[in-house]
């Protein structure tokens, strides 16, 4: 059964045609790549399904549920949780801050009860901070609970990020590059991890340019070129595609 | 916010008790130890600005708009007293929270652009609406009595204690203080104050982790004014007179001021902000001329020494 259905999605910027009728499916339980040159619009799609932007055209239907334009918190608390390409933790507060603030659509404090029932609030943080702690020893990083999140190392903070995303039990998880930045150590453990989250039953959707990273993670790619759908296909396929490989010359060649 | 997690003394509940056990009757006592009237005065503007910075410092130091109107809902809710009791005849006991709600619904009213205009532009109204507020109440003589303000507004009383003297007004201070820290810890300590926070820190990806932004921005702002119309009230029982000259757009920069000074983002941080300001404002009266001059000076030199404020984590720090 698919969670996440994109029926031909387009987005222009003025007059880019970032997105041009892209459709995909996304099944429970997959993790599914995308790849593409840069500028091929990856970005674009996710920030569309996430709702930071409306798509011009097309629909997103999630859960059998079109979520096409909603405001990107509602689509959060829908189950569609996501990490940026560039890096986005919230530096100044700790760790273990930034994990609860990934709780927040999971939590269901009203002001009434910040004020009058403070003692039924205090007892939903003492439940969300054993929530939050649970995630950050998946991720072996509640030694650094405390610990600023500017000060983690960079490796850290991208696993800090994710953790922040999977923190409110989403059913689809969206990476954007998850290991741009990271050495071939941190590389291998992120994908165990992601592939720890699939036994968890989250689904994932990961864009990267790593071809040894996707190939590793992936059962299924999604090849994006010039905003289009260009192939899809197992990894093994796609790295067999002469298409696919012509594509990539100029750019990574490596595939 | 407190460094959660962390095992040292002086965060066991035991210590915690104590210390908090003894502040309280020192506060208690502190009319008996200092009994001269011109100490006690000033310590009661201590509280009133503390109170007025802990609710600046929810939108500046937590949330992290920048609003130059503090002054206006200050002056809001003072009006809303001195009218309340001079012309309708209210007794004072319901007067702080009108007060507090009349700047509330105001807030509300000017946090709604927020969803609109960025931070920048949103300052600019702010700034705007402070000086809207101070014509109004210069202009509109028959109801604010104009740039003579309200004067004479009588002595308060609070089921049959009524509040004369200095000491009187620091117990009054102290409630409405102690009401202050209380609403607002609960506040911070809750999915709400992390919200704030996350919107100062990013707000694009606050938004993604499922705050409503436009929404916090509006609450965060309008809560934050709340405080500012309760000091309101304070102000115009203490000084039984209110004038538009007492909500320039000056004593919203001493406000902002004060709160950078005693570390933005930070729960007490405005006690240190509010007593060293007070101070230093007092102290320098004799050559006021120069008041803005010499505490742009310590704030320069604080921002130096200690670019997190006195009381703030290091967290603004890079
Ligand atoms: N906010 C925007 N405004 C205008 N153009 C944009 C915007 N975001 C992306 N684009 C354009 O859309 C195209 C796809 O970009 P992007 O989705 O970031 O690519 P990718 O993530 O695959 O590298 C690029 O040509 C980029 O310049
Ligand atoms: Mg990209």
């Amino acid at each position: 059964m698919s969670l996440l259905t994109a029926k031909t999605i387009q987005k222009k910027f003025g007059g880019v045609i970032a997105l041009n009728d892209v459709s995909l499916t996304v099944d429970k339980g997959e993790i599914v790549g995308m790849i593409g040159p840069n500028g091929s619009g990856k970005t674009t799609f996710i920030n569309n399904l996430s709702g930071l932007y409306a798509p011009t055209k097309g629909q997103f239907i999630f859960n059998d549920e079109d979520i096409t334009g909603l405001p990107a918190h509602v689509i959060t608390g829908k189950g569609i949780s996501r990490t940026f390409q560039n890096l986005r933790v919230f530096p100044n507060i700790t760790v273990l801050e930034n994990i609860l603030i990934g709780l927040h659509c999971r939590i269901d404090t009203s002001l009434w009860d910040v004020y009058a029932r403070f003692l039924k609030t205090r007892r939903v943080e003492h439940q969300a901070k054993k929530k939050a702690m649970t995630v950050l020893e998946l991720a072996e990083l509640s030694d650094s609970q405390g610990i600023l999140a500017k000060n983690l190392p960079y490796g850290k903070q991208r696993l800090l990020e994710i953790c922040r995303a999977i923190v409110s039990d989403p059913y689809l998880l969206l990476l954007d590059e998850p290991c741009a930045g990271m050495n071939p150590v941190e590389m291998d453990d992120l994908a165990d991890f992601i592939k720890l989250l699939q036994t968890k039953g989250i689904t994932v959707f990961v864009i990267e340019h790593n071809m040894r990273f996707i190939m590793s993670v992936a059962q299924r790619l999604i090849v994006l070129a010039n905003g289009s759908k260009f192939q899809e296909g197992t990894p093994t396929q796609i790295q067999n595609d002469k298409d696919v490989q012509a594509i990539y010359l100029g750019d990574e060649g490596d595939l | 916010m407190e460094n959660i997690g962390s095992n040292s003394i002086l965060n066991s509940p035991k210590y915690k008790a104590v210390a908090y056990g003894m502040l309280f009757i020192v506060c208690l006592l502190l009319p008996k130890i200092i009994t001269n009237m011109y100490y006690l005065g000033i310590i009661n503007y201590i509280i009133l600005y503390t109170i007025l910075c802990m609710g600046l410092n929810l939108i500046l130091g937590y949330a992290g708009l920048l609003s130059f109107g503090h002054a206006a809902f200050y002056g809001l809710g003072g009006y809303t007293t001195a009218i309340l009791i001079k012309r309708y005849g209210f007794s004072f006991l319901p007067c702080p929270l009108l007060s507090g709600v009349v700047a509330l619904l105001f807030g509300i009213l000017l946090g709604l652009p927020t969803r609109k205009v960025r931070g920048d532009y949103f300052c600019l109204l702010t700034i705007a609406f402070g000086e809207i507020f101070r014509l109004v109440a210069q202009a509109w003589i028959g109801f604010t009595n104009g740039a003579m303000g309200i004067v004479g507004i009588p002595i308060p009383s609070i089921l049959g204690w009524s509040i004369r003297t200095e000491a009187d007004f620091y117990y009054l201070g102290l409630i409405l203080l102690a009401f202050t820290y209380i609403t607002i810890s609960l506040l911070i300590h809750s999915r709400f104050g992390r919200a704030f926070i996350a919107i100062r820190e990013d707000e694009l990806a606050a938004s993604v982790m499922g705050i409503n932004t436009a929404i916090y921005k509006i609450i965060v702002f309008a809560i934050g004014c709340f405080y500012a119309g309760l000091a309101g009230s304070y102000l115009a029982v203490y000084q039984t007179t209110v004038t538009p000259s007492n909500f320039r757009l000056e004593e919203s920069c001493l406000m902002i001021i004060m709160v950078i000074v005693g570390g933005m983002g930070s729960l007490l941080a405005p006690v240190a902000g509010g007593i060293v300001m007070t101070l230093a404002t007092e102290y320098f009266r004799s050559i006021s001329e120069y008041r803005m001059l010499i505490i742009g000076v310590i704030m320069v030199a604080v921002l130096l020494y200690r670019p997190q404020g006195i009381f703030g984590t290091s967290a603004f720090k890079d």
